[in-house]
């Protein structure tokens, strides 16, 4: 599985009273990471209504695993899964830059909507050729990719 | 396949028990599901992404194909209309 990672500053009006980064920031964080990957492959939000459609979540879960303090650098690690349905799915795990401490792990679900707000139940044409993009560079074996990067790289 | 989609009843049954399969229904049974009645919102209590659930799972079985919500608000109707929709369908298909 292929992630790419975002790296982000915990800003000091990020922290609550308790001096922990507050939860809802998370979601911020997740949408840094989302963007970042749907970026390379004309997936952005503008591009996505460029084709006639919107994706709106309806689905979002989170587990806090451990808290961050404001100046923390973290890292947002994002990938898409190949989903069954008409739909968008991304997982993150977002990570302590400094000793890749796992922070919080979580995952959002986007469906596909015409933009007179009709769901669709099949992907097709421009836009199904790019989630597909997308999701066949997530499904990557990573360790088959650094093999070939370090062949390249011999030759 | 051919028998059931050709039998009105048997598929309506077969329809109820892949819905309830499908979205993993707790404390459902075939018989409490009324072959008339809505199966989003008031009815069955669906909602949209076990539309979109159902549409994989019927394009499996089937290889009938619901494009959008225009075409499911039809086909979704009521375990009859869907019944109705999968043997107009799958006779075109043949």
């Amino acid at each position: 599985m292929q992630w790419i990672e975002t790296e982000e500053m915990v800003r000091f009006n990020e922290v609550d009273e308790w001096g922990m980064a507050w939860h809802g920031h998370y979601m911020a964080w997740f949408e840094v990471g989302r963007i970042s990957l749907l970026r390379q492959f004309d997936l952005l939000p503008r591009q996505i209504v460029d084709l006639g459609y919107v994706a709106p979540v309806i689905s979002l879960k989170c587990d806090f695993k451990n808290p961050a303090a404001s100046g923390d650098r973290i890292i947002i690690r994002t990938t898409a899964v190949k989903p069954e349905i008409a739909a968008l799915i991304f997982k993150f795990d977002i990570l302590l830059k400094e000793n890749r401490t796992l922070l919080a792990r979580g995952e959002t679900t986007q469906v596909l909507l015409t933009t007179n707000r009709k769901m669709i139940y099949r992907l097709s044409g421009e836009l199904e050729k790019r989630i597909r993009n997308l999701v066949d560079y997530c499904l990557q074996d990573v360790t088959v990719q650094v093999a070939t990067k370090a062949q390249t790289i011999e030759n | 396949m051919d028998e059931i989609v050709n039998n009105s009843e048997a598929l309506c049954e077969f329809l109820k028990k892949m819905i309830i399969d499908t979205l993993k229904l707790e404390g459902v049974a075939v018989q409490g599901i009324d072959t008339s009645a809505p199966l989003f919102r008031k009815g069955l209590g669906l909602d949209s992404i076990d539309a979109l659930e159902l549409v994989v799972a019927i394009e499996k079985i089937f290889n009938v194909i619901i494009e959008d919500e225009e075409v499911g608000k039809r086909a979704f109707t009521s375990i009859n209309a869907l019944a109705k929709f999968i043997q107009e369908k799958y006779k075109q298909g043949k």
